[in-house]
C-alpha cells in the first residue's frame, strides 16, 4: 500500500516535471538533431583534455633534431647516469629532446614486445641478459628467445658497419648482440653473478679464513652464526636473487657450464645424477641453513643494504651490487666500513673448481628498425659508446667492461680482475639453458634453489628426481 | 521481459531518433568487447606472438593439446585450473560467511555501526594494488604485524615467499572483497519487512529461529546475488596474485596464466598469445559451466522461497 | 526501497529480553572489533611505516615510530610524478565515465522500452557478455592496429590528434579510454530500473512535444538517479583502480595512471618501504576522503543497483 502512494507520488512529480521540460519548446521540430549535435559537442570537449603532446619541434637549427624515445631498465646508478649523459647530450644538440622511460627489469620482455609492435621507442633496451638462450643445434622442439622472434620480425635495426661497433670487443658483438650476420644489439657491459660478497672484518673477528671449499664454507657459517652473526643474506622477497645467488655452486660443481645444458639435453648427465644429487643437497643447506631467516622480507636492493650493516659474513649475488658498498667517489652515499672483496662461490670440494668467475652479458641497446630519427639514434649510440664516457658508464654501473680500452678501477675491479685474466670470461648456464616444450615447470634445475627456499621441496632427492622427470617430459616429446 | 512497443517518439524522420542515438554505445561494444572476445576462439587456434611482423598461421588444436594432454607441461597448466577452482571455492564460501556475518553485526542497533560498515567496504574502494602493497607490509616476515601476531599462538610462515602464499593470496582475496558482499546482504536485510520479525519475536522465537525461518528466507535475493558474484568474479580474479607474489611455480591461477603466458611474463619470456588464447578460452568453458549451474541452483532456491 | 539510505535506514528492535540483548551486543562488539583490527591494522602499519627511516623499519617493522618525520613524504613526492599520475586517473576516471553512461542510457532507454526492433536479442548480447571469454588478446591487437582498420582507421587518424596510423591507440590516453567505454554490467542495472519507470511518461512527453533525446536527458536521467549513481561508482571504482590495461598499453611516464604509476615505484624503491608506503598513503588520499564524505551515497548506490539488478 505504501509503495503503491510513494510510486504515484513520483509518477505525479515527474509528470509535473515533463510539462516543465518540454512545454516551453512543444514547436521545436528538430530536437533531436538539436541533441545529437550537443551530445557529440560533449564528445569533443572532454576528448580535448588528452590531447596528445605530438608536436614535432620544429627547431630550424642545423644538425640533429627531434625527440628520442629511449627505454632502460630500474637499476639505481644506471638510471641516474643516464639520466646525466642525456642532459649532456641534449646540451650538445639543441634540437634534440630525450624522452626517457625506466621500467622494471621483469617487465623488459613485456614492453619490447608491445613498444617496438607499435613503434612507440627508438633507442630501447632490448635484454639485460645478451642475446642469451640461443637455440643450439642439438636442441629440437624450442620456442626461439624473444630478442630472436623481435629480429625475424623485423623490428630491430641491423647495426654492422657502425663505426661505434668497433669499441667493443669481437666477443661482446658476437656472443652479446649478434644474429644471422647482423649485430642487433650494442652490449654494455659483463658482469658476474657466480660469486659473494666477503666481509673479511667480521671472518677475522670470528677467527675464519675465507673458504675455498665447500666444507670450509659450511664450517665458516657454523662459526659466524655461533659468534652472534648471519651467515649469508639475499632478496627472498623478490625470489629470482635466491636461484641467481646459488649460480655460484652450480657453476663450481659444473666447471663446463655450457657442457652442462648440452649433457642435459643429450642425455649425458641427469639432475638426479651423482653430481645433480650432490647439487640438490647443498642447494638446501645454503637456502634453508645458510640464508638468515631475515632474507625473505628483503627485496634485491635492500638486501645488499642489509649487508652494508656488517653482521652478515657473506652475500652470494653479482657484482653488479658492488657500488652499494663502494659508491662513486662524487656520490654522497657512504661506503661499507669494512674490507671486503667479491670471490667465486666455493660450492666444490675441488679448490680448483672454485677459482671461476662466470656470468652474463648484461645490457644490450637495440634501435628500432622503423625509427623515425635513425641519424638521432646511432648519434646517440656513438656519444655513449666514445672511449671516455663508456668507461666511466662501466664504472658507475660496476659493468666488467666490453670495451677494451675501459678498465674497472674500484675494489670490485682489483678483486674479480686477477680471476679474469686466468681464463677469459664465459657465460654461465642460464645464459645457455633452454627447457623443451612440453617440459614441465621444475624442469630447469638451475633454479632449484629457490624450490627449498619456497619451501615446495625439503627432499633434496625428490626434488632432482622431480626437475629430471620434468625435463624428460619435454625431450621425449 | 522487454517487450517490442511502438516508439511514442516516432514519426516522421524522427524515426531514427533511437537508432542514432544508440548507435555510438552499441557500436563501441561490438568493437571493444563482444568482437574481441569472439575473436579469442579463432586466436586459440593459431600460433600468434602478439609481435608486429611475425607470421601467424593457423595451428588448429594444438595449443589446446598442449594444454590439456601433454604430459607434463599439461599437468602444471591442469595444476593451474585445479588451482583456480581451489580459490573459487575457499573465497566464494569464506567471503560468503563473513559477508553475511558482517552484515547481520552492522545491522543492529548498535553504537558505531556506521563505522564498522565503512572500515570494512575502504578496501573496494582502495583497488588491488593498494590492497596488495598494503598486506605486502603487513605479511612481512622477521617481525611484522602478522608475524608477531601468529607468533604469539608460536605459529610461524614465510607468508609470501614460502609454501603458503597461494593461501594468504586467498586471505588477502578475501579481506578485499567481503565489504562488498557485506553491502550487497544489508541491502537485502534492510528490505525486509520489519512487521516479519516483529510477529516473529511476540511468537517467542529464538535468535537462531528467527534467522533459520525469517531472515534467511527473505534474504533469497541478496544471497542468490553474491553467491553468483563471488563464483564467477573469484574465478577471474588474479591481479592479487601479481601483486603480490609474482608468476612462481605452484601459485598459478589460469587468469595469470592467460597474462603471461601473452605478453612474455613466464620464465622464458615468449611471446605465445595463440597459446594465451586457448588459455582463456578453457577459462572461459570453467566460468561458463560453473556460472551456469549457479544459476540453475539460484533459480530453483528461488522458486523454493519466493515461489 | 529503492532510494533508501542503506546506511542510515533505521534499526529494528528485535525483542528478547534485556540480559540476552546485552550479551548479544556484547559478543557482536567483539567480532566487530576482531573483524576491525585486520581493516584498520594494515592502514596502521603503513602509516608507522611511513615515517620510519629505513635502518629503524629494518630493526623494527612493526613498532611505532620514533620520531614523526615527513621526510619520507618529501622524498617519495620528488622521486615521481604524482601529481601527473593522479591528474591521469583522473581523467580517465572522469571521462570514461561520463561519456560511458550518457552513451548507456541512450541504450538501455529504447532497450527497456523496446522502442527499436530486436530489443529483446540487444538485451541478450549484453547478458552475454557476462559469460564471454576475456578479451585481452585480440583487443590487444585491435588498439595496436586500430590504424590499419579499412575505413574507419583512416577517416579516425585523419582528425584525431592523438595516436597515429601506425601505432594506433597504443599508449595514448584515447585507446585507453576508449577500452573503458563498455560495461555489459551497468547496462543491464540501467535496464532494468527503467523498465520500472512508468511508460505514461513517454506518452505525455511526447502530447507535450518533448523530442527523443531531451526527454531522456532532461526527464528520464533524473529519474534514475539511484541507478546512475550504482552505475557511475561502479564504473569508476573499476577505472581509478585498473592496472592490467595500463601496464598492457601505457608505456610513457606521461600516461601512466596512478596504479601503474605505484607499481613502477614499487619496482624502483620496493626495498625501501618506508618510502613506498609514503607514496601508496599519498596515491590513496584522495580516493579515500573522498569516499569517507560520499560513503552514504557510494553504499546506498550500489544496494539499489543490486537490488533492483
Amino acid at each position: 500500500m505504501k509503495q503503491t502512494v510513494q510510486k504515484l507520488w513520483l509518477l505525479l512529480v515527474a509528470l509535473a516535471l515533463v510539462a516543465a521540460a518540454c512545454g516551453s519548446d512543444s514547436s521545436s521540430d528538430d530536437t533531436a538533431s538539436d541533441d545529437t549535435s550537443t551530445e557529440t559537442a560533449s564528445t569533443d570537449d572532454s576528448s580535448s583534455d588528452d590531447a596528445a603532446a605530438d608536436d614535432d619541434a620544429a627547431e630550424a637549427s642545423a644538425g640533429l633534431e627531434g625527440t628520442l624515445r629511449v627505454m632502460i631498465h630500474q637499476n639505481p646508478p644506471m638510471v641516474e647516469w643516464v639520466e646525466k649523459f642525456n642532459a649532456d647530450f641534449e646540451a650538445a644538440n639543441p634540437g634534440v629532446s630525450i624522452d626517457l622511460s625506466v621500467i622494471d627489469a621483469a617487465d623488459l620482455p613485456t614492453s619490447n614486445q608491445t613498444r617496438l609492435s607499435a613503434s612507440d621507442v627508438d633507442v630501447t633496451t632490448v635484454t639485460v641478459t645478451g642475446f642469451a638462450n640461443p637455440v643450439q643445434p642439438y636442441m629440437t622442439n624450442v620456442e626461439p628467445p624473444y630478442w630472436q622472434q623481435l629480429i625475424e620480425a623485423g623490428l630491430l635495426m641491423d647495426l654492422s658497419g657502425q663505426p661505434f661497433v668497433d669499441n667493443y670487443d669481437d666477443a661482446a658483438i658476437a656472443e652479446g648482440g649478434s644474429f644471422d650476420g647482423g649485430v642487433y644489439s650494442l652490449n654494455l657491459g659483463r658482469v658476474s653473478y657466480s660469486g659473494m660478497f666477503v666481509n673479511h672484518d667480521l671472518l677475522a673477528e670470528v677467527g675464519v679464513e675465507v673458504p675455498t671449499t665447500w666444507d670450509e664454507l659450511v664450517g665458516a657459517c657454523d662459526a659466524v652464526k655461533g659468534a652472534g652473526y648471519e651467515c649469508m643474506t639475499a632478496g627472498g622477497a623478490d625470489g629470482w636473487p635466491i636461484f641467481v645467488g646459488a649460480y655460484g655452486l652450480l657453476g663450481s660443481l659444473y666447471p663446463d657450464q655450457q657442457g652442462l645444458v648440452e649433457g642435459l639435453w643429450t642425455g649425458d648427465l641427469a639432475w638426479d645424477d651423482e653430481q645433480g644429487q650432490k647439487l640438490f643437497e647443498r642447494y638446501q643447506i645454503y637456502a634453508n641453513e645458510m640464508l638468515e631467516d631475515q632474507a625473505a622480507g628483503l627485496g634485491h636492493d635492500a638486501a645488499i643494504e642489509r649487508y652494508k650493516a656488517g653482521d652478515v659474513a657473506f652475500a652470494p649475488t653479482g657484482n653488479w651490487q658492488a657500488g652499494v658498498l663502494e659508491p662513486a667517489a662524487d656520490s654522497d652515499l657512504t661506503p661499507a666500513e669494512f674490507e671486503w672483496s667479491y670471490i667465486p662461490f666455493p660450492g666444490s670440494d675441488n679448490p680448483e673448481d672454485n677459482q671461476i668467475l662466470f656470468g652474463k652479458y648484461d645490457q644490450g641497446w637495440a634501435v628500432a628498425a622503423d625509427t623515425p630519427v635513425p641519424d638521432l639514434a646511432m648519434a646517440y649510440l656513438a656519444a655513449f659508446s666514445e672511449a671516455e664516457t663508456y668507461n666511466d658508464f662501466a664504472n658507475t654501473v660496476n659493468f666488467l667492461p666490453t670495451q677494451p680500452t675501459a678498465t674497472l678501477d674500484n675494489t670490485l675491479g682489483r678483486s674479480v680482475a686477477p680471476l679474469l685474466q686466468e681464463g677469459a670470461f664465459t657465460v654461465g648456464y642460464e645464459q645457455w639453458f633452454i627447457g623443451p616444450d612440453g617440459a614441465g615447470q621444475w624442469a630447469n634445475g638451475g633454479q632449484g634453489a629457490m624450490w627449498f627456499y619456497n619451501g615446495d621441496f625439503d627432499d633434496a632427492a625428490a626434488a632432482a628426481a622431480q626437475a629430471q622427470a620434468d625435463l624428460e617430459a619435454g625431450l621425449s616429446s | 521481459m522487454a517487450q517490442e512497443h511502438r516508439n511514442l517518439f516516432s514519426g516522421g524522420r524522427r524515426r531514427f531518433t533511437p537508432w542514432l542515438l544508440l548507435a555510438p554505445g552499441l557500436g563501441i561494444y561490438l568493437l571493444i568487447s563482444v568482437g574481441p572476445s569472439l575473436a579469442t576462439a579463432i586466436y586459440s587456434f593459431t600460433d600468434a606472438t602478439g609481435i608486429r611482423g611475425l607470421p601467424i598461421s593457423w595451428v588448429g588444436l594444438d595449443n589446446y593439446d598442449e594444454f590439456l594432454l601433454q604430459g607434463a607441461r599439461s599437468r602444471d597448466n591442469i595444476d593451474a585450473l585445479q588451482r583456480t577452482l581451489l580459490f573459487m571455492a575457499v573465497v566464494t564460501v569464506v567471503q560468503f560467511g563473513i559477508g553475511l556475518v558482517m552484515a547481520l553485526l552492522v545491522n543492529q542497533n548498535l553504537r558505531g555501526r556506521m563505522f564498522f560498515r565503512t572500515l570494512f567496504f575502504v578496501p573496494v574502494i582502495l583497488g588491488a594494488v593498494v590492497q596488495g602493497l598494503m598486506w605486502k607490509l603487513f605479511l612481512r616476515p622477521g617481525g611484522g604485524p602478522m608475524d608477531t601476531l601468529i607468533g604469539w599462538f608460536g605459529l610461524e610462515s614465510q607468508f609470501l615467499t614460502g609454501p603458503s602464499a597461494f593461501y594468504w593470496v586467498i586471505v588477502v582475496q578475501i579481506w578485499a572483497n567481503a565489504g562488498f558482499t557485506m553491502v550487497i546482504f544489508l541491502a537485502g536485510l534492510q528490505s525486509i519487512p520489519s512487521e516479519l520479525n516483529e510477529a516473529a519475536a511476540v511468537d517467542g522465537a529464538s535468535g537462531w529461529q528467527l534467522f533459520r525461518n525469517v531472515t534467511w528466507p527473505q534474504l533469497t535475493p541478496a544471497v542468490n546475488t553474491n553467491f553468483l558474484l563471488n563464483i564467477i568474479g573469484s574465478l577471474q580474479a588474479w591481479i592479487l596474485f601479481l601483486v603480490l607474489v609474482g608468476y612462481r611455480n605452484g601459485t598459478q591461477v589460469l587468469g595469470y596464466v592467460v597474462f603471461a603466458e601473452g605478453f612474455g611474463q613466464t620464465g622464458n619470456n615468449t611471446f605465445r598469445q595463440g597459446f594465451a588464447a586457448a588459455a582463456s578460452i578453457v577459462l572461459f568453458l570453467l566460468v561458463l559451466v560453473l556460472g551456469m549451474t549457479a544459476n540453475f541452483v539460484v533459480a530453483r532456491r528461488e522458486r523454493k522461497y519466493l515461489g | 526501497m529503492t532510494v533508501t539510505e542503506v546506511l542510515t535506514a533505521p534499526v529494528r528492535d528485535d525483542g528478547g529480553s534485556t540480559a540476552r540483548r546485552r550479551r548479544t551486543k556484547l559478543a557482536s562488539y567483539a567480532i566487530l572489533l576482531a573483524f576491525a583490527a585486520f581493516y584498520i591494522g594494515p592502514l596502521l602499519m603503513l602509516v608507522s611505516a611511513s615515517f620510519k627511516t629505513l635502518p629503524e623499519f629494518f630493526r623494527d617493522p612493526t613498532g611505532l615510530p620514533e620520531n614523526l618525520e615527513a621526510n619520507n613524504y618529501t622524498e617519495a613526492w620528488d622521486l615521481a610524478n604524482f601529481p601527473g599520475y593522479m591528474l591521469n586517473s583522473l581523467i580517465y576516471t572522469v571521462v570514461a565515465t561520463t561519456l560511458f553512461v550518457i552513451m548507456s542510457v541512450f541504450v538501455a532507454f529504447p532497450i527497456a522500452r523496446g522502442y527499436v526492433k530486436g530489443s529483446r536479442a540487444l538485451l541478450t548480447l549484453y547478458v552475454v557478455a557476462l559469460f564471454l571469454p576475456p578479451a585481452l588478446i585480440p583487443q590487444f591487437q585491435l588498439i595496436l592496429n586500430f590504424g590499419d582498420i579499412p575505413v574507419l582507421g583512416d577517416l579516425f587518424f585523419s582528425f584525431w590528434p592523438e595516436g597515429s596510423q601506425q601505432q594506433g591507440l597504443f599508449n595514448t590516453k584515447t585507446g585507453y579510454i576508449l577500452l573503458f567505454l563498455t560495461n555489459p554490467i551497468g547496462l543491464i542495472i540501467l535496464v532494468n530500473y527503467i523498465k520500472s519507470i512508468p511508460r505514461e511518461l513517454d506518452e505525455s512527453a511526447v502530447v507535450d512535444g518533448c523530442g527523443y533525446a531531451r526527454f531522456v536527458f532532461t526527464i528520464l536521467m533524473p529519474l534514475i538517479r539511484p541507478a546512475l549513481a550504482t552505475v557511475i561508482v561502479i564504473h569508476a571504482i573499476g577505472i581509478w583502480n585498473e592496472l592490467i590495461l595500463a601496464t598492457i598499453y601505457l608505456t610513457s611516464d606521461d600516461n601512466y595512471p596512478i596504479t601503474r604509476g605505484l607499481i613502477v615505484f614499487e619496482g624502483v624503491y620496493g626495498s625501501d618501504w618506508p618510502k613506498l608506503a609514503a607514496a601508496v598513503l599519498m596515491l590513496m588520499m584522495p580516493m579515500l576522503v573522498l569516499y569517507l564524505f560520499l560513503q552514504r551515497y557510494i553504499i546506498s548506490g550500489l544496494t539499489a543497483g543490486a537490488i533492483k539488478g
